[in-house]
């Protein structure tokens, strides 16, 4: 009987030892988000972490990029999921899974940084410098505009979200801006951003310098040429940016960071780019999802035309093609956001629509001479013009501007025969609309 | 006692009676048998003369006549089914017999949540299996064995892979992002029943259950209602599964078991595929109409793919080989199985030891399952009120495991299955390669090396008192401890190791604590009153811990270590989540005849915000056995009638995340090589418990002496609060949050019947017979949800859970060669608007029949199940069917030959071309097939040696048996297996994407007794 009690005993006392808190259990993972952004540390995590949310596989790592080059007319369909096939046939359906997992991305980027535009102005943290504090917030300023330039450019007027989300009920049931207050909203978040951050150069942060650029593509797209022309100049005569020669300088041997980078995306072994994944063939580790067609890689490869631009392809051992700008083990390549060239190519178009068709010339030929193929004689506006789309065709052959390019001059009718003017915006994805009746799809979806 | 007495008593007599050396008489024998209640004649019972091979069976009139050269007075053996086996003696002829009923199938005990019954005072709905007539099916698990056994539980088998997950559904499923499978207990240890793997195989993924060998098995209790599954409150709302282990006996004689079985299993069909001439002219014809349709494509016949090698093509169709890559990755698989066990007891002390092992190859090279186990149940008397006890569960189980389903590097089915077969595996210069982006099947298989291994304990300690009588105590520490290791090594010759090599480690630790106090105290007053309390409290903790690690970049194939990888990466995860919870149970009977119950179980989780920590679940339960009214007491057919009712509620928590109601930020956003820290996941402080109320009306009865027994049940179940991750419009940077927003109501019948056909004494045949019908529907949901690869399920108010959402093809335009669709909003276009529900992936109705024939020794048992209604996307077929589109990329359905090819063809299969969009659209209702079927789920036949030459042998009982499974499968479906699921994702159910069939298989075994 001593036994029994002893047994009972022992078994009361640990089953009613147990004290309230055995019913809360916290996370060694994570940590709540009662208090996130409160000192100069966490302050400079949080910006990593739109950083991390800009270089995500589903925005700059692969799918937002996969969106600007599929719809052009350089690359074709080598894989097994089919949604790819609807951008090259310019028959995007509202299901696509590509359009959706951009446009999450996207909009994680964009609450992220407002988290960080709203909470760090709040920190009172003597080691965090006003400089430090200032660069931080322009830097989330500068991925924002980003995020909404992207977005306005894929799906024209989407709803603009400039508080961060810190209950269920926020952020959702708010009906579409205009793609032209979406692009003031970017030209604001700029205006901010640029006296905020210093004037230095940084190859893979933002500093005043990346806001130039993408302030020139944004005039650009909005054809204020000569604003687009202004900015574009304050980066090309910048000693700190050029032309590389050869024309592959930038990504081969595992290059990164190179001089004619702007703005680039570091990715390392545990930050990995998947972006490899879609293009190099299976004997690399690939999938080859997708890969040069027959037109860019007969373009590519005549030496009068491509020149040195020829690098961005190469042959497996089954003599197929496949686009090479990613192609490292581990997968470390940098997503590329603004090269130098760009801003050649944004002041050689700016130039000619000012009818400075010298000038224009002069810059268009400098991405031809680095590109090794003989310079351009042409004389007339239009012909710089055409003779500009069709080198930013091979110049960024396998970066994400064909499409948006084509959009942006109108010529899309002419060019990839899309005649249904609808068809120029991609559809609100249909699992957006089911969520948010605030959400009306684009017309012709 | 009594029997004892009986016993010596008639040896008394029968030695008195050759003492006596009685007259020889060579006479008639006559006789009547009459059941001794009823006083009525008892038609074939079966009458013999002990120790001879005299015997009879009594006529019409309850009869018999017996020639005998015997003795008087000698023993008759007397029997029937439903009548206790009596031996009667004989001092002259014109003997009556009476024969007492038993009632050993009312007074059988099933165990209950925390107890057990005598099933005639049963008051909930439980279904009790001898899991010994199904344990030859060579499937791994238990679980997955009972298919088609319980009234009311669909169980499925997604992949035909030995050891995978088994989708196990007590009446219908509750929560769409809840967990929707049944608590599983093993002599009283929650046991954790959720996958622990965490390498890729396509969706497939490895059963925990299968860690238990079914040969320990005594007995599985599947508790369905509320009144059964109230007691476990927090965990019953997907009904419980209560799973007994063999132990000894006190005061038996130690006993050996030895079974043995040997088997091969087969694919019963493989797909049909085009032949490398049909893929080409597809192809072409794809290729043309495309540019047709689209001249700025500058597809002509000119250019066709396949055109003469001299014009710069691929070679006409007529020249292309055809390479058969599905019979190298299939193969006829070998099963073996080895079972040992011994028990026994003295009086103190009764012992359980097993051991087991069982190995398996799937159909599907190179996978394999092989398990060893051991176990060890042990129960000692310490003095008369004190009993202490320890059950033990060791397990190894090891696995080869191979990606089979999508995804296309390493995948087996992708290299076999997906890849064209015109394309050789060969490159010009003779080197093996792989074609479409997957692996070359040969060396594939030749250099496969993904394998897991699972060490598992389940224990159970325990003690238990009377300190009094009538109240016992009992407290209980129980662990399942779970370590999945798995690894991964991708040498150079396949494509996902094709960079230097790629390697990886994952092991995952699970671990249950588990502490249990019960008081049980059961009291009669007088004779009418019986009275019966349980109070107890249970805590209870789990916690996941995991370690990654991954190497990339080897010297050589030689190393396989992570160690020795250039480039290494690692990660680690931690989650633990506790439950505290407190249970009572009143009882009632009044004279047997009226029983009524009532419990309550509280629950706190860990999971849930601080004020919604503790949920409440009651339950009411009462029964009223109809025959033992008067009215009804001389009613001699009716042995036994209950009418059962109860109400109840219960909770679910399991599947959702163990921080889900708190707001939390990752750490893991790093840039730069630097930390950075980011918003993961939205706060809900009301974050509760999901409810389920179930109302539970069924009647038992047991006829004719018990040859005929049926069960009926309607149930109808609601579910509020349903745990669900609500989506959220992204533009709040987040996808979703855990919500209590879905209600759900299942509701449906369960006929079960069990009846002796025919019984003699050589010869009987027995039936079982079960059906249920389960009808699902969202009652509530705010927005609907989309699963699935290609969104083809949709979650929506008003339709059943897992329904398909998919365009409805009408016909082909015999004109045009084009697909009709539904255009369901008139617009003139076919739009995502234009999708809709058809069907779902639950059946009108399912269940199972078996039939048994007893001959002599012989034993026949022929075991169908089916289920009826269900519907199946054929996902397979969607990508095989794809019209030539994928031209190089995948292989080319047969059935695609059956396409429009000119105007006046009637067929359901469209023109091939690249333009039409909705020609070969995705999500086209043209795949989503009648998932229905009949299959002969298991045959087996056995043979008992008669004890006499088994006793020769030196055994007691010597048992030779043949089994065959799924020896034919009656379906519509043209995919292989109507139950293959590519997905592990529960809201994805019902998409076939390459998993293997279930295998036919054939056995042979021998069963032996010491």
């Amino acid at each position: 009987m001593k036994l029994t009690k002893y047994i009972i005993g022992a078994s009361l006392v640990i089953s009613l030892g147990s004290c309230s808190d055995y019913l809360d259990v916290q996370p060694l993972e994570s940590i709540s988000d009662t208090k996130t952004i409160f000192d100069k540390t966490s302050s400079e995590t949080a910006i990593r972490g739109v950083y991390s949310a800009l270089a995500d596989g589903n925005y700059y790592g692969t799918t937002f990029q996969s969106i600007g080059y599929l719809s052009g007319d350089n690359i074709q369909w080598t894989g097994s999921q089919s949604q790819v096939q609807e951008f090259i046939n310019k028959k995007v359906n509202a299901e696509n899974s590509t359009i959706s997992g951009a446009w999450t991305a996207i909009y994680r980027t964009v609450n992220r940084a407002n988290n960080v535009i709203s909470k760090v102005p709040l920190v009172s943290d003597p080691l965090l410098t006003d400089a430090l504090k200032n660069q931080i917030i322009g830097e989330a300023y500068f991925i924002r505009a980003l995020s909404y330039f992207d977005l306005a450019r894929t799906w024209g007027g989407v709803p603009l979200i400039t508080k961060p989300t810190s209950s269920p009920l926020e952020n959702s049931g708010i009906a579409r801006s205009t793609q032209a207050e979406i692009y003031a909203q970017v030209l604001k978040d700029l205006d901010i951003a640029e006296p905020l951050l210093p004037l230095t150069t940084d190859r893979f942060r933002a500093t005043r310098k990346t806001v130039w650029a993408l302030k020139s593509r944004l005039y650009l797209y909005q054809k204020d040429w000569a604003k687009a022309e202004d900015y574009a100049t304050r980066l090309i005569s910048d000693s700190n940016y050029k032309l590389l020669k050869p024309f592959s300088s930038f990504f081969a041997n595992e290059a990164r960071g190179t001089q004619e980078s702007i703005f680039e995306l570091f990715y390392s072994s545990t930050e990995t780019n998947t972006h490899r994944g879609q293009w190099q063939p299976q004997t690399n580790g690939g999938t080859r999802q997708w890969a040069p067609n027959d037109a860019l890689v007969a373009l590519l490869n005549d030496p009068k035309i491509g020149g040195g631009r020829s690098t961005l392809i190469a042959k497996d051992n089954q003599n197929r093609w496949y686009g090479n700008l990613y192609y490292r083990t581990p997968a470390t390549d940098p997503s590329y956001i603004f090269r130098i060239a760009e801003l050649y190519l944004i002041r050689s178009e700016a130039r000619a629509n000012l009818n400075k068709l010298t000038d224009a010339l002069t810059d268009l030929n400098a991405i031809k001479d680095r590109a090794a193929i003989a310079l351009s004689l042409a004389s007339s506006k239009e012909s710089i013009l055409l003779e500009i789309e069709n080198e930013r065709r091979l110049e960024f052959a396998l970066e994400p501007h064909r499409w948006f390019d084509v959009v942006r001059t109108g010529r899309a009718a002419e060019v990839f025969k899309v005649t249904d003017v609808n068809r120029l915006v991609l559809p609100i994805p249909s699992n957006e609309l089911l969520r948010d009746q605030a959400l009306i799809q684009n017309p012709g979806y | 006692m009594k029997k004892n007495y009986l016993i010596f008593f008639l040896f008394l007599l029968t030695y008195s009676s050759i003492a006596q050396n009685a007259p020889l008489i060579n006479a008639t024998l006559e006789g009547k048998v009459i059941d001794q209640k009823t006083k009525e004649a008892i038609i074939g019972a079966s009458v013999s003369i002990k120790g001879t091979t005299n015997g009879g069976l009594t006529d019409a009139d309850g009869k018999f006549y017996l020639k005998t050269g015997q003795k008087l007075p000698f023993v008759l053996v007397v029997g029937f089914v439903g009548y206790t086996r009596q031996e009667f003696v004989a001092n002259t002829s014109k003997v009556t017999i009476e024969l007492l009923p038993n009632d050993t199938e009312l007074s059988e005990i099933v165990v209950v949540g925390y107890g057990t019954q005598e099933r005639k005072n049963l008051i909930g709905s439980i279904t009790k299996i001898n899991p010994a007539g199904v344990s030859n099916i060579p499937v791994g698990s238990f679980d997955a064995q009972l298919q088609g056994k319980v009234p009311g539980v669909q169980i499925s088998s997604p992949t035909g892979v030995p050891g995978e997950t088994v989708n196990v559904r007590v009446r219908g499923a509750t929560s769409i992002n809840a967990d929707n499978d049944p608590l599983y207990v093993v002599d009283g240890v929650f046991i954790n029943s959720n996958s622990l793997q965490t390498i890729g195989t396509g969706g497939k993924a490895t059963s925990p259950i299968s860690d238990i060998n079914p040969a320990d098995i005594q007995s599985v209790e599947v508790l369905k209602d509320a009144e059964a599954t109230a007691l476990y409150g927090s965990r019953g709302a997907n009904g419980v599964i209560l799973i007994t282990t063999k132990r000894g006996e006190f005061e038996q004689a130690a006993k050996i078991h030895v079974n043995a079985s040997f088997g091969q299993a087969k694919a019963a069909k493989l797909w049909e595929l085009t032949t490398g001439p049909e893929h080409a002219q597809l192809v072409n014809e794809w290729w043309i109409n495309t540019g047709i349709l689209d001249p700025s494509l500058k597809r002509t016949a000119a250019n066709r793919p396949f055109r003469p090698v001299a014009d710069g093509g691929r070679g006409l169709p007529s020249e292309q080989k055809t390479y058969d890559r599905l019979s190298e990755a299939f193969r006829t698989a070998t099963l073996q199985n080895y079972d040992i066990s011994l028990s026994g007891g003295t009086k103190t002390t009764k012992y359980y030891i097993g051991g087991g092992f069982n190995s398996q190859e799937s159909i599907l090279k190179p996978i394999t399952f092989e398990r060893q186990s051991f176990k060890v149940n042990l129960d000692q008397k310490v003095n008369d009120v004190l009993q202490v006890g320890v059950s033990n569960t060791f397990t190894r189980t090891y696995r080869n495991q191979a990606r089979a389903g999508d995804g296309p590097q390493g995948g087996v089915l992708q290299a076999a299955l997906h890849t064209p077969t015109y394309l050789s595996p060969y490159n010009e210069t003779g080197e093996l390669v792989g074609r479409a982006g997957f692996d070359n099947l040969t060396l594939l298989l030749n250099n496969y090396d993904v394998n897991s291994s699972s060490l598992r304990y389940i224990g159970n300690l325990y003690a238990e008192a009377y300190l009094l009588p009538n109240l016992k105590f009992r407290t209980s520490f129980g662990a399942d401890y779970n370590n999945y290791d798995e690894s991964e090594y991708w040498n150079t010759f396949l494509l996902l190791g094709a960079q230097g090599g790629l390697a990886t480690s994952s092991i995952s630790q699970f671990t249950t604590l588990l502490n249990e106090q019960t008081l049980t105290y059961r009291q009669k007053f007088g004779l009418d009153h019986n009275f019966g309390v349980l109070i107890g409290n249970t805590l209870q903790s789990d916690v996941l811990n995991r370690t990654y690690a991954e190497g990339r970049g080897f010297a050589n194939n030689a190393f396989t270590v992570i160690s020795s990888a250039a480039n290494r990466t690692s990660t680690q995860s931690w989650s633990k989540s506790n439950l505290a919870s407190f249970f009572a149970r009143v009882d009632y009977g009044y004279q047997g005849k009226y029983l009524v119950d009532f419990s309550i179980r509280t629950d706190g989780s860990s999971r849930f915000g601080s004020d919604q920590k503790w949920g409440y679940f009651p339950s009411l339960g009462t029964a009223w056995r109809i025959n033992q009214e008067d009215f009804l007491k001389d009613v001699g057919f009716i042995k036994d009638l209950k009418l059962r009712a109860s109400y109840g509620q219960i909770g679910n928590q399991n599947g959702i995340g163990n921080f889900a109601a708190q707001g939390l930020w990752t750490g893991g956003a790093p840039y730069q090589g630097n930390p950075g820290i980011a918003p993961q996941q939205l706060a809900n402080p009301d974050l509760k418990w999901e409810k389920t109320s179930q109302f539970n009306i069924g009647l038992d009865a047991s006829l004719f002496n018990g040859r005929l027994s049926f069960e009926l049940n309607y149930y109808d179940k609601y579910t509020k609060d349903g745990l669900l991750q609500l989506a959220l419009p992204s533009t709040s940077g987040f996808s979703n949050y855990w919500s209590n927003v879905a209600e759900i109501s299942n509701k449906g019948f369960e006929f079960s019947i069990q009846s002796v056909n025919y019984q003699s004494k050589e010869f009987s045949w027995t039936s079982e017979f079960n059906i249920a019908q389960n009808i699902n529907k969202i009652e509530k949901l705010s927005n609907p949800l989309n699963y699935g690869s290609r969104d083809l399920i949709l979650q929506k108010e008003g339709y059943p859970l897992y329904s398909f959402w998919v365009y409805k093809q009408l016909y082909v335009d015999s004109k045009t060669g084009d697909a009709v669709y539904e255009d369901v909003n008139k617009d003139g276009k076919i739009t995502v608007a234009d999708r809709q529900i058809i069907g779902s992936i639950w059946p009108a109705f399912f269940g199972g029949l078996t039939n048994t024939v007893q001959y002599k020794g012989f034993e026949l048992a022929a075991f169908l199940s089916f289920q009826y209604g269900n519907k199946v996307y054929n996902h397979n077929k969607f990508f095989g069917e794809g019209g030539g589109a994928r031209d190089a990329a995948r292989v080319i359905f047969a059935s695609n030959n059956a396409r429009w090819q000119k105007e006046g063809d009637i067929t359901d299969v469209p023109k091939p071309d690249g333009v039409n969009v909705n020609n070969y659209r995705d999500g086209g209702s043209r795949w989503l097939e009648d998932g229905s079927f009949l299959r002969l789920r298991s045959l087996n036949i056995a043979y008992n040696l008669p004890k006499k030459i088994a006793s020769k042998l030196g055994a007691e009982a010597l048992k030779i048996y043949v089994n065959g499974t799924n020896l034919f499968l009656i379906s519509n479906y043209s995919g292989l297996d109507p139950e293959s699921s590519a997905s592990s994702d529960q809201n994805a159910q019902g998409i076939d994407l390459g998993t293997p069939p279930q295998p036919r298989s054939y056995q042979v075994g021998v069963s032996l007794t010491f």
